[in-house]
């Protein structure tokens, strides 16, 4: 991953975001955030309605059918900025440890988010009359709106991996 | 009267600001929540800005939707406050004189003033544009200039962290360094005696 990084700092893309880097990173950071600002906005709506806090005028498909397609968007989004400050900035990202929790836990937050996606659209009916009002699919959302949380809380400590001591890959070498 | 200086070097010395100075975790983890704090914020009052402008959610009422999510932008909106203040106060001689700083205050200030131009304007009408997909124009107005605002706070909070730490980054480099070397990095090298906010 070392050599991938420094590879990838010396192609051209990197080095135009790396020479243009006063206006550009903050520019992508930016729209990463407002990006994020809409994805756990959808998030977080759909879990409130899951948990009868909000919404409840409206069926969860509802819900769901107005905030999954921002939800969806925003992902693209963040998939975009994302890749341009990996490519800005191969070495703080690739190497180190912040990333790769990230990563991981983005990739069970996409799972669960996909896999209800499809449950509310087949199962309409049951997710309204019984499976909302369950503790355990109350709990499963909690669970859920957390992981997210965690995935920008890793986000933002790609800057500091120095908080992981050992497990980041920087103390190592 | 006491000056601003005098303040901000108070501010400074805080054994709360000393304390966050002094730990590994607390400054990462107080951004981190500051960001979720802010992404919740603009995340729930786009769904407001949006419904006004008849772009999302036109099929329910403006009265019915509104409050169940501005309840939440405001408790964002204090943790985001605390958190920041917390930030602020680590380093508040460099926050205060910063530019991109200054202009985040100065948008949540036009934020507030539009909020309150609506609240007590604009939303006076809204038994007329309840159930209209639609607010009139004033507040379509309004919603665009708090998106507006809002992603401005955003980056200006972002390009804080990157001229607080302006003089440290204009030094020219130790001589010798090759990329190799830097891709390792300082071996467990510590932190930064002040935390300022690094990108």
């Amino acid at each position: 991953m070392k050599q991938f990084a420094a590879w990838l700092a010396t192609t051209f893309p990197s080095v135009f975001i790396k020479t243009q880097q006063a206006w550009m990173i903050p520019t992508i950071q930016t729209i990463h955030i407002v990006g994020i600002g809409i994805a756990i906005g959808s998030v977080f709506l759909i879990t409130l309605r899951i948990l009868g806090w909000a919404g409840t005028d409206q069926t969860l498909q509802q819900i769901h059918r107005r905030f999954a397609p921002w939800l969806k968007g925003a992902v693209w989004v963040l998939a975009a900025t994302g890749l341009l400050m990996i490519v800005g900035e191969p070495a703080r990202e690739l190497v180190s440890f912040s990333f790769w929790a990230k990563m991981t836990l983005l990739a069970v937050g996409l799972t669960v988010v996909t896999l209800f996606g499809r449950t509310v659209k087949t199962h309409e009916a049951q997710w309204d009359e019984a499976l909302a009002r369950r503790g355990s699919v109350k709990v499963a959302a909690v669970a859920t709106f957390l992981v997210w949380l965690g995935v920008i809380v890793l986000g933002r400590l790609i800057a500091y991996d120095h908080v992981w001591g050992p497990l980041s890959p920087a103390a190592r070498y | 009267m006491m000056d601003v200086a005098a303040i901000l070097a108070a501010l400074d010395s805080l054994p709360l600001s000393q304390a966050i100075r002094a730990s590994l975790f607390a400054f990462p983890l107080i951004e981190a929540t500051h960001v979720i704090a802010i992404t919740l914020v603009f995340g729930t009052i786009a769904i407001v800005d949006l419904r006004l402008l008849g772009v999302a959610s036109g099929h329910r009422p403006f009265t019915r939707l509104a409050p169940e999510i501005l309840k939440w932008t405001w408790i964002a909106f204090a943790l985001a406050a605390v958190t920041g203040s917390l930030m602020f106060i680590t380093n508040a001689g460099t926050y205060f004189h910063n530019l991109p700083f200054r202009l985040k205050m100065l948008f949540m200030l036009g934020a507030g003033i539009n909020m309150a131009v609506f609240q007590f304007l604009t939303s006076t009408s809204v038994h007329l544009w309840d159930d209209r997909p639609r607010a009139p124009p004033a507040g379509r107005v309004a919603a665009i200039l708090s998106l507006c605002l809002w992603i401005g706070v955003i980056a200006m909070g972002r390009l804080i962290g990157f001229t607080s730490t302006q003089k440290a980054e204009a030094a020219p480099p130790p001589a010798g360094v090759d990329f190799d070397d830097f891709l390792g990095g300082a071996p467990g090298g510590p932190p930064p005696s002040a935390p300022v906010a690094p990108k």
